[in-house]
């Protein structure tokens, strides 16, 4: 067994490939049409494109639990995910610039480092930096 | 403040307390980082931090959740990926992360990726031509 994709609950699926596109710069790799207008999507890091893929899951529009417990870590600040980066003083300078909300500046948390920002699809996702 | 921020800090009061240990961690995580290529042992990592081998294994394994050893190899092997795709010979690559033998190095890289370097570097190769002539 392997593993090569993660899965990110989002309520509008071209909303969140324009946000982890444009905003994150991540790549597309699979786009897939299926029934209803929903879609297999998935996208991979520009710096590891054959690395794990990010399914954008349409799932909180269709199955109401994932919309509840989506909702309560958003309340809560706590992160869906998390995504490695070399330096997250640098990613929050630029992200910022972009309008991307952070819930939690670039913080030193023994030996990583993180940030939470609002990728606006319904998540919390964190930056992290190991030290 | 929201309530994920205020579990980080608590979490931080109670397991990351002792800023000593974790400034002599991270100085032996860059210093493995900046010199992977070498021949390093934990007596070598000691004498930089002054710390005895054995608690710096321990520090280390307890910070970091693995070995100074098994976060090397893991650096060498990432670092090996990185020298094959750009056409570094499987040789050259070995000796130029610092291993030592070809033999091991081509074990670990196998255990690691599931390839052998020869056909992972392969792959690579075929993979960046297929991408130019289509």
């Amino acid at each position: 067994m392997k593993v090569t994709l993660i899965s990110i609950p989002v309520r509008d699926q071209e909303k969140a490939f324009k946000f982890y596109t444009e905003k994150l710069g991540f790549i597309k790799k699979k786009d897939v049409p299926l029934e209803g207008g929903n879609r297999w999507l998935t996208l991979v890091s520009a710096e590891w494109q054959d690395g794990p893929e990010l399914l954008l899951e349409p799932a909180p529009n269709h199955f109401e639990p994932s919309k509840v417990y989506q909702d309560a870590l958003m309340e809560a600040g706590f992160p869906y995910t998390q995504f490695d980066t070399e330096n997250v003083d640098a990613d929050y300078k630029l992200l910022t610039k972009l309008g991307v909300e952070f819930s939690m500046k670039p913080t030193e948390m023994g030996t990583v480092k993180v940030a939470v920002f609002n990728d606006t699809c319904g998540n919390n996702i964190q930056l992290v930096e190991e030290l | 403040m929201t309530f994920y921020e205020k579990e980080l800090n608590r979490i931080r009061s109670i397991a990351y307390s002792n800023q000593g240990q974790i400034n002599t961690v991270i100085g032996i995580r860059n210093y493995i980082e900046n010199n992977y290529d070498v021949n390093l042992n934990l007596d070598l990592l000691s004498h930089i931090q002054f710390v005895s081998k054995y608690h710096l294994l321990r520090l280390f394994k307890k910070y970091y959740g693995l070995t100074p050893r098994q976060y090397l190899i893991d650096k060498r092997i990432e670092k090996s990926k990185e020298h094959l795709i750009n056409g570094m010979s499987v040789t050259e690559t070995c000796f130029a992360v610092g291993f030592e033998s070809l033999g091991s190095f081509s074990t670990l890289f196998k255990t690691k990726t599931g390839k052998s370097p020869t056909k992972f570097q392969k792959e690579q190769l075929s993979r960046s031509k297929l991408d130019s002539e289509f």
